[in-house]
């Protein structure tokens, strides 16, 4: 069937579109962090993470020995001050959040009775998920457009060569970034982790940049290597997982950064009530986020290669075969199984685990990029030359 | 556990240079380059295995020592859990406010009571209970560790499969010009890789004939020239004598044959040539397979030797442009079609030094013994002639057809590999989504005639968090059904915590 011109044409305007969208709300979430009104740097990290910290169960008007919120949060590097909020003992705001729990029924049952007292600030409510902050709700809004678009132009490039629209490397690049969105904005929605805006869509759309940019592919017909239903199925994995990599890459970086601050901050050595850092939640409920981000596309990489190994045996006739590409995607495995390993491990937890994650994704890119272009194996259809 | 996280570091380390540099294995031709390349450094690498990096026998050290170290690890674990299985969880803690989840509230239930209240609950949600004296115990989520062996011991199967398809497996290569037809013999194979435990008596007997094949290239825009389909049409018989069934063979569509696959790996050009010696005899007459050395237009080279050519032998290098353009007075192929075919050769005469020596490529000319000819470059079009000089002979190039090369592989861990592969995925997700976690109740007498319920939870593993929402949810159910017999007295400070984040927990 030949490729629809015009809609590819219009997938290329779409995407553009998303480009210029998602600055917009890169801005927006700049803004945020300089002219957003926070009132009080503790409030944002206690407020956006309900959930992890609020699972106290104290009834109202009984004694209740209520939860210490994660040993991690109560035995991490004491961050004081501002930071300190998102662990338990903050003050004011802790009633909101700590003890939010009507009765014993805590923050997520659904069967709780109504409470005798007010419900904290902190408790948990799905509908009032609209952050409070005007430039955070117009990136939001800006965000979900640039989504929407994003998905369009995704979709439409499939329509134009009838095919699933991640066959080159062009095409690849737009889908994972598309991924990586949709997952961000998910915990974003869920977790009300805002912070994140800036840090997940600087290299979103750096790689959307370089995607319209340098490796741009017009639409085309794929190689008869690639005439396979297993490219849904491989592609569409490896596609789900690097986009959700991506996300947890960009949590453990924002760990580290917010993990420094707070040592900062501990020791005397930094102002808490400065700094892009103060409005983050505490460092060991990012690295929660980081793991259980990668806890989630673990599995979805793991069953995308063995996918990659049995539409291998279809086509070269081997299951595995070392070719530069699949050595990559088992590097990459085996350093995001060292980084599962090491972080279920206590003393391996924190920074050298994000580190270690950190090394992964770099394979992971490696792979994609590096091995794609520099390394000619029989993966090579990223559509350079 | 520290240890085979070491090792598995290092086997990943250790996989870099196998993409890095070219592997025996995969490229044999890159190698060669590579020691053309690097003379001082290729034997050293070679040495150190590091063109064949996935065989070396350091490479088998890691993997080995690491399924050695996931072995001893996990067999006592599996032997653990099998005990475990049928245990009971132990005793409930004394001050259950000790633990890092808890929580307190009275009843009016009687203490017996409202512990089997509890029970009902935690059955129901599919705990294993253990009551005492004012106490109950209930644990949950053995399947994570279940999961957890699963995944580690489908690892140790999938170096089993492995291991299975390299004693009892075998891979081969074979070149099929259209017209042509071969028989799954040892001696008609190019290349044959065996495993260990093979002998070419266990091949099985099946013949494969090339009728046509044909390639699809795109002939507009920007992908011009990208292969967009090949089809192979084969006619194959399972057994001598067999009758033979037509098969259509593409890339992604491989041939299953008694459980050997066969697959369309490569294709390309063969230039049939007619050629008369100068004693006038037809000395050759047959198509010659060229070897594409780019892809856009598929420049294709290769070598004819003629060594009944009397009254010297003849040789000649030769290059196939399928779709042939002048730019500039050099000759180059366009498009991979053959849409205006050409040949151009160069012609040598003499020795071609079959007879003695080593043996010789097909793909390569040895002229040590042989004499360049004095001819005129001219491109030759189907049917047209090259007249050699002094009556050494002519050649014809007739026209050409296309070759196929097939890649022929048996492997008997397949299926377990595969079964192994799905085990761990399964072992992996069970391990990741269930947390084996411990609820503790205990009920007794309060100082005002009503009955404290103390609930608390012990998660075992819970990198991810998440314990907490659960352990919320259950206490809350706990409250919820013994719901009617509160008691309202004031509260009092929760005992047994020292963590100065719970003074905030009292509301009133």
């Amino acid at each position: 069937m030949p490729v629809n011109l015009g809609l590819a044409q219009l997938s290329n305007n779409f995407l553009i579109c998303t480009v210029v969208l998602y600055s917009l709300a890169l801005l927006a979430y700049a803004g945020d962090f300089a002219f957003g009104r926070h009132p009080s740097a503790a409030v944002i990290p206690a407020a956006e993470e309900p959930e992890l910290v609020a699972a106290g169960v104290s009834a109202a008007g009984v004694p209740a020995a209520a939860d210490r919120a994660g040993p991690g949060l109560a035995t991490g590097p004491a961050p004081t001050g501002s930071v300190a909020a998102g662990s338990v003992a903050a003050g004011t705001v802790a009633t909101g959040t700590v003890a939010a729990g009507p009765a014993v029924a805590g923050p997520g049952s659904a069967e709780g009775a109504p409470p005798p007292g007010v419900p904290g600030p902190g408790e948990r409510s799905r509908l009032s998920w609209v952050p409070a902050g005007r430039w955070v709700r117009v990136a939001l809004a800006l965000n979900a457009l640039g989504l929407a678009v994003h998905l369009t132009g995704v979709l439409t490039r499939g329509l134009a060569v009838h095919r699933v629209p991640w066959g080159d490397m062009y095409e690849f690049v737009t889908a994972v970034t598309c991924v990586a969105v949709i997952f961000f904005l998910a915990l974003m929605i869920r977790y009300r982790a805002y912070y994140l805006g800036l840090f997940v869509m600087a290299p979103v759309l750096l790689a959307l940049g370089l995607a319209e940019t340098v490796i741009y592919t017009p639409a085309g017909p794929l190689v008869p290597a690639l005439h396979s239903y297993w490219l849904a199925i491989h592609v569409t994995a490896m596609t789900l997982a690097s986009g959700t990599f991506v996300v947890g890459a960009v949590l453990a970086v924002v760990y580290l950064f917010a993990g420094r601050y707070a040592r900062r901050v501990a020791a005397g050595r930094q102002s808490a009530s400065v700094g892009v850092f103060r409005l983050l939640p505490a460092p060991e409920v990012i690295d929660r986020f980081a793991y259980r981000t990668v806890m989630f596309a673990f599995p979805i990489w793991t069953f995308g290669i063995m996918a990659g190994a049995i539409w291998a045996d279809e086509a070269w006739g081997r299951y595995w075969g070392w070719d530069p590409t699949e050595t990559w995607a088992f590097i990459t495995w085996v350093v995001y199984a060292c980084f599962l390993h090491a972080r279920a491990t206590a003393g391996w937890r924190g920074r050298r685990a994000a580190y270690i994650q950190l090394v992964g994704f770099g394979c992971l890119l490696f792979n994609l990029m590096g091995v794609s272009v520099f390394i000619t194996g029989l993966h090579s259809y990223a559509g350079l030359s | 556990m520290r240890t085979a996280l070491v090792l598995l570091f290092l086997l990943a380390v250790a996989s870099v240079p196998g993409s890095v540099l070219p592997q025996q294995g995969l490229d044999p031709q890159s190698v060669q380059q590579y020691y053309v390349a690097h003379p001082s450094l290729a034997p050293l690498l070679a040495r150190l295995s590091l063109f064949n990096v996935f065989a070396a026998p350091w490479f088998a050290a890691i993997y080995l020592l690491l399924f050695l170290s996931l072995a001893g690890c996990v067999v006592p674990r599996t032997f653990r859990l099998a005990r475990s299985a049928r245990a009971l969880p132990p005793p409930a803690p004394r001050n259950l406010a000790r633990l890092p989840h808890s929580a307190r509230y009275e009843t009016r239930l009687a203490p017996g009571d409202a512990l089997n209240a509890a029970a009902a609950l935690l059955a129901a949600r599919k705990f294993r209970l253990r009551t005492g004296d004012g106490w109950l115990s209930a644990e949950k989520g053995y399947r994570r560790e279940a999961g957890n062996l699963l995944f580690h011991l489908a690892l140790l199967a999938i170096l089993g499969a492995v291991a299975l398809g390299g004693l009892f497996g075998y891979k081969a290569d074979r070149l099929l010009v259209e017209g042509d037809s071969f028989a799954n013999t040892v001696t008609s194979l190019d290349e044959f890789h065996p495993g260990r435990a093979v002998s070419a008596a266990d091949l099985q007997p099946f013949s494969i004939a090339l009728n046509r094949f044909t390639a699809s290239y795109v002939t507009s825009g920007t992908l011009r020239g990208q292969p967009s389909a090949f089809d192979a049409y084969i006619r194959y018989s399972a057994q001598p004598g067999s009758p033979a069934r037509g098969y259509d063979l593409r890339v992604n569509h491989p041939l299953n044959v008694d459980g050997v696959k066969v697959y369309l790996i490569g294709h390309g050009y063969a230039p049939v040539f007619k050629i008369t010696d100068g004693a006038g005899r037809v000395v050759f007459d047959q198509a010659v397979p060229f070897i594409a050395v780019e892809q856009s237009g598929l420049t294709s080279e290769g070598v004819v030797k003629v060594p009944d050519a009397r009254p010297k032998q003849l040789g000649f290098a030769g290059v196939f442009l399928p779709t042939t353009v002048n730019a500039g007075g050099q000759l180059e192929s366009i498009f991979p079609a053959a849409d205006n075919p050409m040949v151009s050769l160069v012609a040598y005469a003499g020795n071609l030094g079959m007879d003695s020596g080593p043996p010789q490529s097909v793909y390569q000319l040895n002229t040590a013994g042989l004499r360049k000819l004095p001819i005129t470059p001219r491109p030759l079009a189907p049917g047209q002639s090259l007249k050699l000089p002094n009556g050494a002979g002519t050649l014809t190039f007739t026209g050409y057809r296309q070759w196929i090369s097939l890649a022929i592989t048996y492997d008997p861990g397949q299926v377990p590999a595969l079964l192994a592969g799905v085990a761990a995925l399964a072992g992996l997700l069970l391990s990741f989504f269930v947390r084996r976690r411990r609820m503790f109740v205990r009920a007794y007498p309060g100082a005002d005639g009503g009955t404290v319920v103390d609930v608390a939870g012990l998660v075992r593993s819970d990198a991810g968090g998440g314990f907490d929402d659960e352990f919320g949810d259950l206490a809350g159910a706990l409250r919820s059904a013994h719901e009617g017999h509160e008691v309202t007295a004031p509260g009092r400070p929760a005992a047994g915590t020292d963590d100065p984040s719970h003074t905030d927990t009292e509301r009133e």
